[in-house]
């Protein structure tokens, strides 16, 4: 049975060892439960199956995510960079993320297998697993600025 | 004498990623090529071996397991070759299956200047 206050635990311990080990941001919990990402989003996502099954979700705001991906190409602020770029290096945070998760939780419910990220854009980006699925979400600020959240919804597998 | 250098990984940013990253090591390569997945990896270590792979392992087309097993199996030219696993799979018995096989050692993402510092200067001399 997976512990939801653990979890979320896991999800900040994982988002923070990414953070400032490949990205060299500081990143703490937002407390203000209506500050969301806004405008244009990206959202990547990650999912994952065995004894439990469900998916990692992080979304942010375009020009959050492409301060992410310069710091961590190690490029000017100034810099230009595709979107293409933004995408691929917030599908690498989403795998690192899901990969520091996974580690983290191995000896409480064995092995899990995870996908290939994929990032996708838009507005109004919403994930869901459907009405019985647990649901964690975790909001961080990034440099005082924006706002990313982080969403890891499962269900665990009967079988 | 410089090691020869390929970074095998699907991401184009991962692999400009591991290139920042082995700048800040300190590490020295004489070259760095690229390769986006193992298929593309071993045509090109056909035409040249290199000293030194670092190689992800989830890719399209051919993974890094796959990779491993085919260079140790297949390629007499890359019986010099270390094969450096750079992946977020962590498990002791993936680590311990890909080594196994043949790989020469692995780094867990994310990681740091310092680990590659630690993991690569052994193949360094």
């Amino acid at each position: 049975m997976l512990d939801t206050i653990a979890l979320k635990d896991v999800l900040l311990a994982g988002a923070k060892e990414v953070f400032e080990t490949m990205i060299f941001i500081d990143i703490a919990e937002c407390c203000e439960p209506d500050r969301k990402p806004e405008g244009e989003k990206l959202l990547g996502s990650i999912t994952f199956k065995n004894s439990i099954k469900g998916c990692l979700v992080i979304c942010c705001s375009i020009p959050c995510a492409k301060g992410i991906a310069i710091n961590m190409l190690g490029m000017e602020p100034t810099a230009e960079i595709s979107k293409e770029e933004i995408c691929d290096a917030l599908g690498e945070v989403t795998n690192m993320i899901m990969g520091s998760i996974k580690s983290r939780i191995h000896d409480s419910i064995g092995d899990i297998q995870v996908s290939i990220p994929t990032v996708v854009s838009g507005r109004e980006l919403e994930s869901s697993l459907g009405e019985d699925a647990n649901k964690i979400t975790l909001r961080l600020n990034i440099e005082d600025r924006d706002i990313m959240e982080l969403s890891l919804l499962y269900k665990q597998n009967p079988e | 004498m410089a090691k020869s250098l390929m970074i095998v990984d699907d991401s184009a940013t991962m692999r400009k990623i591991i290139m920042r990253t082995i700048r800040m090591s300190g590490l020295d390569f004489s070259s760095i090529g690229e390769a986006s997945n193992g298929a593309e990896a071993i045509n090109k270590l056909k035409e040249a071996p290199v000293d030194i792979v670092l190689c992800d392992i989830n890719m399209p087309e051919m993974t890094g397991l796959e990779m491993v097993k085919k260079v140790r199996a297949e390629m007499p030219n890359c019986a010099n070759t270390k094969i450096i696993m750079v992946s977020t799979e962590s498990a002791q018995e993936l680590v311990d299956g890909v080594i196994k096989d043949g790989a020469n050692g692995f780094i867990t993402k994310p990681f740091t200047p310092e680990k590659f510092q630690e993991k690569l200067t052994p193949f360094m001399g």
